[in-house]
């Protein structure tokens, strides 16, 4: 029987749809580059950092070419103000950093997420905490891309690519959610799909495009903000057009108007939350194989993942039932891809446990939910596949040298 | 309300919350007779605000669009947001914490670059919006209600800051410099370029009852009179005296950040067509 | 063409050890293959050393680690010492640069004299990763006219010298004999 295998995610199509182009050999971040540009971008702002300088670099030399603007901002926190600013005078706007930029970032999350504006943010992540080492993967910021602003009352849209290819699409796709939901989608990339080089098809005409990006459209009437509403594929908001918008950091009426009423406060937390959480469905994207018949599920996201694919089909060879599951969309975290009563393993890039957290809180039986948490280097096939065998055959983690099994 | 207010704010959210006897109303009026004389509609500019006093009392009051950024970020916002729209003219009412503090990155890097904006930066020596701290514009040794001792830093002038930085056009005044404060707007926002206006304006609320140990908007407004013209009413000189006027007009004389950028576009475009 | 073949290259920085795996990259991708290429990064190319792994398959690549090298390019010593474990197909070494060499497995060490090689034809020894480039193309199977097409594109000088040196790897009877 031929192993199930399911990619659920636009490119899925758009993939079939365009074979014009040409084949490349180049990294993700050029591939993050160019996704940008194929769909739409106007502004990038942002600050150098490993490893997503080169997307800075890339972009100060493409953007010109397209009557698009590269701003170096005099860091990251001022980058993604930037960012906003242009959006509201009404570009399409991206910035990328890693970890030690992105938690520069908080601020300006707040405020483009309350004021509804697309932006599309970056983060390459390394191991950390901090700088770290410099040239070496991590997965810490999953949380983080989640609680990317303070004070509660939020939902985030974070995406997690694991190859150069699905790099280029799921950036065209980071816009267009940003454009349907008016808010900041996060592309939570690493080290290695951003500095691996891979073969890339490119498609030959942007422009053939239309189809699928979303372009930006002019909000010129009120409500600015409609309260109570989870209503997407709104026209985001404009400054510059004479509509009298006002955005702020305040808990704001549909104009936009600061004020001090909790029923204000109220129905403009409904709206930011329940927009995505209403329209869980349109943002879900995962990667399944061979879940039917499996006896353990591993679970994993962003590079982590490609190992462990690799790890699984290998572990089936060996006669373990194995199954793969890859997240894509990773917040609003899917909870309905761990409905089956199997062993979970997790296997990510932090010793703390985060992914882990959600799939035994999604999962029905959090007690077979097992971590595989590694620091700093991705796991190996031979690694995992033995993990596999252990959770599969003796519902248990073997002990492996640097390897995190606890999470509490 | 008077009639620039009629001609220019929204009707519904003036006047404005701030506390009685705040000059922070009168001299949004000054603003707005610079733009009248100037004969600019609403349409043309964008008014951006920050979040102490300063710009929660004048956010949303401008007829036209607004935005009111996070503390001290209304300047990242506005760079983004010219380059976007650089047909507009940006006016950004900020407080000193605002410019010369938590924000202060941004404001040498805009005056830098020359970013095309208007920054008038109501200066009321202090963070006030949060009950009156020093801020690095309180006057040494003036009690706040975190320098009970007296302010132990040195402060510092952000015109300064900001025409080492690059800064196109900048001038002083005061809350008693009603034609003086309307001349220099008027120059600021005539600058293609990064234009600072720092204004000097007591708060009655804190700083009047901490440094000066009187709430009475007259003992305030006297205090800045004086040290205005550097002599108390009977002659005596001051502890010392702000340096008003125009400090440095380089209006239109270098690139505005925005056409750079689009000069810039335009070359490597040439030269792709070119070679093509 | 095998489902997948793995390459490891690493050298010191500066030897256009990444410039190699890219070449060779860019070569299995004209000839319709999957590749993937992971590059060291950062702090490790200012201290030891420079990797580059390279993944090729005619399906597309899953794991982009290297965990078993079917041929293994050691620029230098401690690049040698430190992935030596990590290959267990054929093992392209330079007698200047890699003297000690593990005696197990004499059969899968291939000895290319690239530096010697490069001083005697070209009196400059940089040459010498093109002669090793030369060598593993034909050791990969790979195409060695699509080889100096890429080679052309990617560098931007010394095209005579560089292609001759690719020949000369090509043509080495020890790579012959173990292709
Ligand atoms: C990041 C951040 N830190 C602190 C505050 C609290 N805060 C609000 S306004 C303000 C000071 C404002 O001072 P200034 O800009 O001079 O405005 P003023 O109230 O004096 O007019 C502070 C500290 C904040 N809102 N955000
Ligand atoms: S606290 Fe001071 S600055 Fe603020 S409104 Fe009152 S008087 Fe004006
Ligand atoms: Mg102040």
């Amino acid at each position: 029987m031929a192993l199930s295998e399911e990619l659920v995610a636009p490119w899925a199509e758009w993939q079939e749809s365009y074979q014009d182009g040409q084949r490349l050999l180049e990294a993700g971040t050029y591939a993050l580059t160019e996704g940008a540009v194929a769909a739409g971008l106007g502004v990038f702002a942002g600050y150098p950092i490993t490893p997503a300088t080169d997307i800075a670099e890339y972009m100060s030399k493409r953007l010109p070419q397209i009557d698009g603007y590269y701003l170096q901002a005099e860091d990251e926190l001022a980058g993604m103000h930037m960012c906003a600013g242009a959006s509201l005078g009404g570009q399409k706007a991206m910035t990328a950093t890693s970890g030690p930029g992105y938690t520069l970032m908080h601020d300006a999350y707040g405020w483009a997420i309350v004021n509804e504006i697309p932006v599309v943010v970056v983060d390459a992540m390394r191991v950390g905490p901090v700088s770290g080492i410099t040239g070496a993967p991590g997965q810490g910021e999953f949380y983080v891309s989640r609680y990317c602003s303070h004070g509660g009352n939020i939902e985030t849209i974070v995406l997690s690519p694991n190859s150069v290819q699905e790099t280029f699409w799921l950036t065209i796709d980071a816009f267009n959610l940003a454009e349907r939901f008016r808010t900041v989608v996060t592309i939570l990339t690493d080290q290695v799909v951003a500095d691996m080089f891979e073969d890339l098809f490119l498609p030959g005409d942007y422009g053939a495009l239309s189809d699928i990006v979303v372009p930006r459209r002019h909000n010129l009437t009120m409500p600015f903000f409609p309260a109570d509403s989870s209503e997407i594929d709104l026209p985001p908001n404009v400054i510059g057009e004479g509509t009298g918008v006002c955005v702020s950091p305040y808990t704001h009426t549909e104009e936009g108007y600061d004020i001090e009423e909790m029923e204000a406060q109220w129905s403009q937390t409904f709206r930011l939350i329940n927009k995505i959480r209403h329209h869980k469905d349109e943002i879900l994207r995962y990667e399944a194989v061979g879940l039917d018949d499996a006896e353990v599920i591993a679970v994993a996201y962003g590079a982590t993942a490609r190992t462990v694919k690799t790890a699984v089909l290998e572990a089936r060879r060996q006669g373990v039932k194995a199954g793969f599951l890859r997240l894509i969309s990773l917040w609003p975290f899917p909870d309905e891809l761990f409905e089956r009563d199997q062993p979970y393993l997790v296997c990510e890039l932090n010793y703390d446990g985060q992914l882990v957290r959600e799939v035994m809180r999604a999962a029905p039986d959090k007690n077979r939910v097992h971590f595989m948490g590694k620091s700093g280097e991705m796991h190996t096939v031979a690694e995992v596949c033995e993990a596999l065998e252990g959770v599969a055959k003796h519902q248990k983690m073997p002990q492996q040298p640097y390897i995190w099994t606890e999470v509490r | 309300m008077n009639k620039l207010a009629a001609k220019y704010l929204r009707p519904e959210l003036v006047p404005t919350k701030a506390c009685q006897g705040c000059a922070i109303g009168a001299i949004e009026n000054w603003l707005l007779q610079a733009i009248d004389e100037m004969e600019l509609k609403q349409e043309d500019v964008i008014f951006g605000a920050g979040i102490g006093c300063v710009g929660r009392q004048t956010f949303a009051t401008w007829g036209g669009d607004n935005f009111g950024a996070t503390h001290g970020r209304a300047l990242a916002v506005a760079t983004g947001l010219k380059v976007a729209r650089p047909d507009k003219k940006i006016l950004l009412v900020v407080g000193d914490g605002d410019a010369a503090s938590i924000g202060a990155s941004h404001l040498i890097h805009a005056a830098r670059r020359n970013v095309g904006v208007t920054v008038i930066c109501e200066d009321n020596m202090g963070y006030e919006s949060t009950g009156g701290q020093f801020s690095p514009t309180t006057p040494a040794g003036y009690v706040t209600n975190s320098s009970p001792y007296g302010m132990a830093e040195q402060s510092f002038d952000p015109c300064d800051v900001v025409i080492a930085a690059g800064a196109t056009f900048v001038a002083e005044t005061t809350a008693v410099q009603w034609r003086q404060t309307v001349k220099v707007v008027k120059l600021a926002m005539q600058n293609d370029g990064f234009s600072f206006v720092h204004i000097r304006f007591p708060c009655v609320q804190n700083f009047g009852a901490s440094a000066l140990g009187s709430r009475d908007p007259l003992v305030s407004m006297e205090w800045i009179y004086d040290h205005t013209k550097g002599k108390t009413d009977d002659g005596a000189e001051t502890d010392f005296a702000w340096e008003t006027g125009i400090k440095h007009d380089a209006s239109n004389s270098r690139p505005e950040y925005s056409k750079v950028l689009r000069d810039l576009n335009a070359r490597v475009r040439a030269d792709m067509a070119a070679g093509s | 063409m095998k489902p997948r073949t793995e390459i490891l290259i690493s050298g010191f920085g500066g030897q256009g050890v990444i410039r190699m795996a890219l070449i060779l990259g860019r070569c299995a991708v004209d000839q319709g293959q999957r590749v993937t290429m992971l590059k060291s990064h950062g702090t490790e190319t200012r201290g030891g050393y420079v990797r580059a792994q390279l993944v090729i398959s005619p399906d597309y690549v899953d794991s982009p680690v290297v965990e078993n090298a079917d041929l293994f390019v050691a620029f230098s010593a401690p690049a040698y010492r430190k992935f030596y474990d990590l290959c267990s197909g054929k093992v392209l070494y330079d007698p200047e640069m890699v003297e000690d060499i593990h005696d197990d497995a004499a059969d899968r060490h291939v000895e290319i004299p690239s530096r010697a090689l490069a001083r005697d034809h070209f009196d400059n020894a940089l040459f010498a990763n093109m002669v090793m480039l030369g060598a593993l193309t034909r050791l990969a199977a790979m195409d060695l006219a699509v080889m100096k097409d890429v080679m052309v594109d990617v560098i931007p000088r010394a095209h005579e010298q560089n292609l001759r040196a690719l020949d000369l790897g090509h043509g080495l009877e020890v790579v012959a004999r173990r292709a």
